[in-house]
């Protein structure tokens, strides 16, 4: 077989991976090195599924020893087998990069003979990268669960950002749908990530001189639609995963029906508009200081699909507002729909100099009609509609649909 | 409300610049416009110093790096519209300091704010988009039509990044060419350009990344809408994968 084909094999296969990020690291380049990474990550090109191409994400190999139900590689699935030689993906890579087509490599496997076995492949390739050819662009690399720790400590020095896939929300749908996985063989590896990433850290402050492990951090992905968890409890696992195990990011990955399965459920399409909002959700999260308690309940589990979570909360908070732009501390302003991190940020500094009024909010990129409902500059507010949250939900739900027919689908995947 | 005129040039802006803030006791109630070659114009004309405007660019790179960039930027736009903006934006930092810039109430702050802003965005798109082609003589060749003049900050950001290996980037708009051969980078502008002779693998490597383009697309997440909001059709031209 040529490296096109499997190339198209295995590039196919590495599809379902959500993340390209290549940010969070820096690496400079220096005499005969080549390239370099730098942190605001960078996108090259963008899919025709409207996702960013970062990296080369491929599959190592997609001849797998396991049978998880909801993955196209799985061993009881007749589909053409296909391996890299180190030698051919070095190659790629590297042609690929001198081009400016990728910012990096991703790198995955299926389990071929056994996790070690796999890891140790996976680590020649990033060590050859490295040290023969001194490749100095961003390198993601998976973890397989169950490989030793001399071979993850390895592969940390080799590259910017590990991963490990906690793959469903629960030790119970593993159980179902990846009999051969446990949830103990995946959250073990991360935490050991989570600890010597964070030794790494402190180590490095003391003295520069000490070699980096996974600079760019770990992070995760979970398959969201193939099993029966709540957004609630989805939600819960990724603020855990966030403060036990210092992850950088958790992925959510619409599920995508590619084997007919008793197990799994039949869905028409994949629940992309769930995707969305638990993506928005876990934006709130990580950049807002929202909890998943305020976001949802056990009550009320799922995120509403026709409006995004931040709203959803505004809306079951009337006391909370109208929020005064020209007092508010940074927190409040937060809180407000339609001002996110950029103009909160803007606000604050702004207003040391003179008081915003409403179209001045609009020109720094406030997004008026949503904010308009719950704010006041001044004193004097935009809507007098604060006490009426059933009726602000109907102009949010209007503003939303009229502006642009299509607003929630273009927005669906711009979070990668 | 005084007028002045400068003669288009970059050095011909800092020096009326510099002449103005030395000169006027209020630098924010002056205009500042290209001269126009009309029999009758009005203003005062300041001629090009280029002296005086290395010594303000330099002093006011040192002072403020930050602003100075923003400053870079929007003369990388080529908007000759903004030269009052300009004045006013240098001369606001040079008196309050580098944080006058978030003042975005401020008309001519906000006008040098998002313009910078607009024009670091295509830089940055373009560090992604631009896609060099390897030449039979193993050198590389880069070609786009940028919006913004923003040759100079992308061959330094490729400068660093692959400097392993000899370059070429060919602005087709504007005519204008950076070289860096392993060890010095320089500019030029083209007379006319012939399309030079490929690598024999280049054609090799192109099937392949087509092939990975395609292949790491989800079909049932298809969303070409999305994918054009990203990727405007217009950088289409020069992408091997949309060719």
């Amino acid at each position: 077989m040529d490296t096109l084909e499997k190339l198209g094999i295995l590039s196919g296969s590495a599809r379902y991976d959500a993340s390209c990020a290549s940010s969070g690291s820096r690496r400079s380049g220096g005499e005969g090195v080549l390239g370099n990474a730098s942190s605001g990550g960078i996108c090259h090109s963008w899919s025709d599924d409207g996702r960013c191409i970062s990296l080369l994400k491929v599959l190592l190999s997609n001849d797998c020893r396991y049978d998880c139900a909801y993955c196209v590689n799985r061993s009881s699935n007749p589909v053409q087998r296909a391996s890299f030689t180190v030698e051919e993906l070095v190659e790629l890579t590297i042609r690929f990069y001198r081009r400016n087509y990728i910012e990096g490599l991703f790198l995955s496997s299926a389990v071929m003979r056994d996790p070690d076995y796999t890891m140790m492949r996976m680590a020649a390739v990033v060590r050859k990268l490295r040290e023969e050819e001194r490749f100095a662009g961003y390198i993601h690399l998976k973890v397989i669960p169950g490989c030793s720790r001399e071979l993850i400590d390895q592969a940390g020095l080799y590259a910017d950002r590990l991963s490990v896939n906690i793959e469903l929300p629960s030790g119970d749908s593993l159980k179902t749908l990846a009999p051969q996985k446990k949830k103990e063989t995946i959250l073990e590896p991360m935490a050991y990530l989570g600890e010597a990433i964070n030794a790494n850290r402190i180590e490095r402050r003391k003295t520069r001189k000490s070699p980096r492990f996974s600079p760019a951090g770990q992070s995760t992905q979970m398959i969201i639609g193939a099993s029966p968890e709540s957004d609630y409890r989805i939600l819960r696992l990724s603020q855990g995963l966030y403060q036990k195990m210092n992850l950088k990011r958790v992925y959510y990955s619409a599920y995508v029906p590619v084997n007919q399965d008793t197990r799994l459920p039949v869905l028409a399409n994949p629940p992309l508009q769930r995707e969305h909002r638990l993506y928005q959700a876990d934006w709130l999260l990580r950049n807002y200081g929202f909890t998943p308690d305020e976001i949802l309940s056990e009550e009320h589990p799922f995120l509403d699909q026709k409006l995004d979570p931040k709203a959803a909360w505004a809306l079951r908070h009337p006391e909370f507002f109208p929020v005064d732009v020209n007092r508010a501390d940074y927190g409040s302003l937060l809180r407000v729909p339609g001002i996110g991190v950029t103009s909160a940020r803007r606000i604050l500094a702004a207003r040391r100099y003179a008081v915003f009024t409403p179209e001045g909010l609009k020109k720094i990129g406030v997004v008026m009609k949503r904010a308009r409902y719950f704010i006041t500059c001044s004193g004097r507010p935009v809507e007098k509609l604060f006490d009426r949250p059933t009726l602000i939900r109907q102009k949010l739900l209007v503003a939303e649909t009229a502006s642009s027919p299509n607003s929630l689908k273009q927005r669906q995947m711009s979070f990668f | 409300m005084n007028l002045y005129r400068y003669d288009g040039t970059i050095e011909g802006l800092f020096s009326a610049i510099d002449h103005i803030l030395r000169h006027e006791p209020d630098p924010q109630s002056v205009e500042l416009e290209v001269q126009e070659q009309m029999l009758f114009d009005e203003g005062q004309f300041i001629a090009t110093g280029t002296e005086r405007a290395e010594v303000l660019m330099r002093r006011f790179s040192a002072a403020y790096p930050e602003n100075a960039r923003q400053v870079m930027y929007c003369i990388f736009s080529e908007r000759i519209d903004m030269a009052t903006s300009l004045l006013h934006y240098i001369h606001q930092v040079s008196v309050h300091g580098s944080a006058v810039e978030g003042n975005l109430n401020d008309p001519d702050l906000h006008a040098v704010h998002f313009l910078a802003r607009k024009v670091s965005r295509e830089v940055h798109r373009f560090k992604g988009l631009l896609r060099f082609a390897m030449l039979e003589d193993g050198s590389y060749l880069a070609q786009f039509e940028p919006d913004f003049n923003i040759i100079q900050p992308l061959s330094v950001f490729f400068r660093g990044r692959l400097r392993a290996q000899e370059w070429f980037i060919y602005d087709v708009k504007r005519s204008l060419v950076s070289h860096w051969d392993g060890k010095s980078l320089d500019y030029g502008t083209l007379e006319s350009f012939r399309s030079p002779e490929l690598a024999s693998e280049e054609h090799e490597v192109r099937t392949l990344w087509k092939a990975f383009f395609s292949h790491i697309a989800i079909p049932e997440r298809k969303n070409p809408q999305l994918q054009r909001s990203f990727m405007p059709m217009k950088y289409w031209k020069y992408l091997v994968e949309k060719e």
